[in-house]
């Protein structure tokens, strides 16, 4: 008996014991079978999912500290398929709320793809229609109503620009894919991204780890004074209405360094609408008239004429010059604004008339190639490498190229012929304000990243004329203000300047009564702290700079000498004796 | 003399009741073993997870407080913005300035401040790269990395 089970134990023990080996005969199968791949991706697939961490945009900051361009929450809103019990509800909620059709939200609720588990309804939701939204869904979940069930709110940031339009042509904006456009937006794009960082994120708690810090974009600190820009704007939409000029800019530099302190351009655009664009301008290059727009600058461009010649040796403030009132240059007869005759003048005389005959003859003195020679080294025809997108380079005609008559010695001598921007001609006539040195101009102070500071130098980008010279011209700009009682003058101040009026090319000629009106000028004479450049286009009150450029650029540097802290003359010789 | 042996052998050898207890004891002493170590293993484990989910909760925190940072900075740029500013000046009986005045004065040594710095608004995080081996080793690797430190740590 005790034997049967003997061999009754040992049978049941060997079947267990050949179950476990079948068991484990299987497990191995399976682990080491073709299909053990499959299964093994498939797990690996499902055991976590790779998320892109993208950073915050930098932030944007004038000169003092105010937020320029920043970043505020705003909301996708979406419905999980899954959990969703009342299309019909949450539609009529949703289109109510989010303004949209009923029919395009319950067509997107119930004619989705099977496969889908999740269907956006609308994204950049702001914060006010969410906390509405949640709100009632707080309230309907109080009441056990589950109609609302599925709605999600799902928060990530928006560039935002607290002061709407201003500085928008230097600042450019940001669309909904995160790129940059125009401006420092577009300029310094990759810096204010930052790097986005991809990781795989295990849904297993414990194969959790920390997810790489993704440093936020780069923050920039811009040299833009921001209420000075804002003066600077509203006289420019101040100057348009009372001169009727279809569009302007003022700029507003320190020549010691080439900071921009102020970027005034028209049209502007609220940079939290940038839907707007299409409508406010035909191209790109409108954007930013003071960068991307070239035009004949007129009798500005004499500044850089005179210095050259003074440069040179070719005259001096004393050179006397018997105007007749038209000169002839490459076959061309050349004459002055009102067609007179002048007479005896010296040179501050010139410059005080705005006289083209004297500046035209002053070229022909020089000579093609040392008129031109300087007209490149005061950076005519090349870009200023300002540290914003869509600058234009101009244009300055040169003996040797196809479009270049001998007439246009002459008439380039008085900004007839030749195309810059106004940077770039503010780029030029900082020679003359500090002491023969041309600075860069700039809109970068610093940039913040990872708790350090790093300051941009300012870059001196040639001494195209000696400091003799340009203290020389400096003396001879204020003086000849100071003789035409010119209306750019402000009293306590001594102030350099020329004005410019600027007949517009057409492809058939010029225009008979349409000009472009300039003026660039820069205080206080004797220690130049901020240089001005005017420009408005077609002003229809009057056609010329000294009745309309002249007296904007008085207004903008009363301003700037008051934000600035700039003393009246009297007060800061006694400043300096103390 | 070999039945004398056997005898002798049988003598020592130990009632099967005692070897039986013997065997069961060691069985049930192995059992509490390994009772032990799962236990160990589970509570080392179930830690872990917590851990996994404290960091991935830490984690949303983050975000989501990083983002309120950058409402509440843009919120306040839009109450200080320039357009906002001068109208309460002015509604608070302000006007600006005139050139005529403003009265300067000379402070021996004043030097006019640099822009702002604004260091103290940057998003320099202090980050916890290095989480103690307690929150991220299995038992099985503490158990190995001890074997292979020799018992030093």
């Amino acid at each position: 008996m005790r034997q049967q089970y003997a061999i009754r134990s040992m049978i049941i023990a060997a079947g267990l014991v050949l179950a476990g080996l079948a068991v484990i005969v299987q497990i191995i199968r399976i682990q080491t079978s073709d299909q053990a791949k499959v299964f093994l991706s498939q797990g690996d697939r499902y055991s976590g999912e790779f998320q892109m961490f993208y950073p915050e945009r930098g932030e944007i900051y004038d000169r003092n500290g105010h937020l320029l361009a920043g970043n505020r929450t705003v909301y996708e809103v979406g419905v999980s398929l899954n959990e969703m019990e009342s299309p019909d509800s949450l539609a009529n909620i949703l289109s109510k709320y989010l303004g949209l059709g009923y029919d395009e939200v319950h067509k997107k609720l119930t004619e989705s793809p099977k496969s889908w588990e999740y269907v956006v309804i609308r994204d950049y939701v702001g914060v006010e229609t969410v906390d509405a939204l949640q709100k009632l869904v707080q309230d309907m979940n109080e009441a056990d109503d589950s109609r609302l069930n599925g709605l999600a709110f799902k928060p990530h940031l928006q560039r935002s620009y607290p002061e709407n339009a201003l500085a928008s042509n230097v600042l450019g904006f940001v669309t909904r894919d995160g790129r940059g456009y125009f401006g420092i937006e577009e300029k310094y794009n990759d810096l204010l991204a930052g790097n986005p960082v991809q990781v795989w994120v295990p849904r297993d708690p414990n194969k959790a780890t920390e997810i790489p810090r993704v440093p936020n974009g780069t923050t920039l600190v811009l040299t833009i004074n921001r209420d000075l820009q804002a003066k600077v704007e509203s006289i420019l939409d101040q100057a348009l209405s009372d001169y009727g000029a279809l569009n302007g800019t003022i700029l507003v530099m320190n020549p010691r360094d080439g900071d921009i302190l102020a970027m005034a351009a028209t049209p502007r655009m609220d940079l939290n609408n940038y839907g707007n664009y299409f409508s406010l301008y035909d191209n790109g290059s409108q954007y930013n008239r003071s960068i991307g727009m070239a035009y004949e600058p007129g009798s500005v461009l004499k500044v850089l004429t005179m210095a050259a010649a003074l440069d040179t040796g070719t005259v001096r403030p004393e050179t006397t010059f018997i105007d007749t009132g038209a000169i002839e240059v490459g076959g061309i007869t050349i004459q002055n604004w009102n067609r007179d005759a002048w007479g005896q003048q010296d040179m501050v005389g010139c410059l005080q008339h705005s006289l083209n005959v004297c500046l035209a003859w002053i070229s022909s003195q020089m000579g093609t190639q040392s008129f031109y020679s300087y007209m490149e080294r005061f950076g005519l025809g090349h870009s200023t490498g300002v540290d914003l997108s869509g600058e234009a380079t101009g244009r300055l005609k040169v003996p040797g190229d196809g479009d270049w008559y001998p007439v246009d010695l002459g008439t380039n001598a008085f900004g007839q012929g030749v195309a810059v921007t106004p940077l770039q001609m503010l780029m030029a006539a900082s020679s003359i304000a500090n002491d023969g040195k041309m600075v860069t101009p700039h809109v970068l102070y610093s940039m913040l990243r990872d708790g350090h500071q790093y300051n941009v130098p300012s870059q001196v980008a040639g001494s195209p004329i000696t400091t003799e010279t340009a203290h020389t011209l400096n003396q001879m700009l204020a003086a000849s203000l100071e003789q035409e009682s010119s209306q750019a003058l402000l009293p306590g101040y001594r102030l350099s300047g020329k004005t410019g009026t600027a007949q517009i090319p057409t492809d058939y000629g010029y225009y008979a009564f349409h000009t472009n009106v300039s003026f660039v000028g820069w205080g206080p004479t004797d220690d130049p702290q901020f240089m001005v450049y005017v420009w408005l286009e077609k002003p229809s009150t009057s056609i010329w700079a000294s009745e309309t450029a002249s007296p904007v650029f008085s207004k903008v540097a009363e301003q700037t000498v008051i934000l600035l802290n700039i003393p009246p003359d009297a007060v800061r010789g006694q400043l300096v004796t103390k | 003399m070999q039945g004398q042996a056997t005898q002798i052998i049988h003598a020592y050898r130990q009632a099967p009741w005692r070897v039986q207890r013997q065997w069961i004891g060691a069985f049930l002493l192995a059992v509490i073993g390994v009772a032990m170590v799962a236990a160990l293993y589970l509570d080392v484990t179930a830690r872990a997870a917590v851990a996994g989910r404290e960091i991935q909760e830490m984690r949303k925190e983050i975000t989501t407080i990083q983002r309120e940072n950058a409402d509440l900075e843009t919120q306040l740029a839009d109450l200080t913005a320039t357009a906002v500013m001068e109208k309460r000046a002015v509604e608070l009986g302000y006007r600006p300035v005139q050139p005529g005045e403003l009265d300067y004065v000379a402070v021996p040594g004043f030097v006019l401040p640099e822009p702002a710095i604004l260091l103290a608004a940057d998003d320099a995080v202090s980050s916890v790269q290095n989480l103690p081996a307690e929150y991220t080793q299995s038992l099985l690797e503490w158990f190995e990395d001890r074997v292979k430190l020799g018992g030093l740590r």
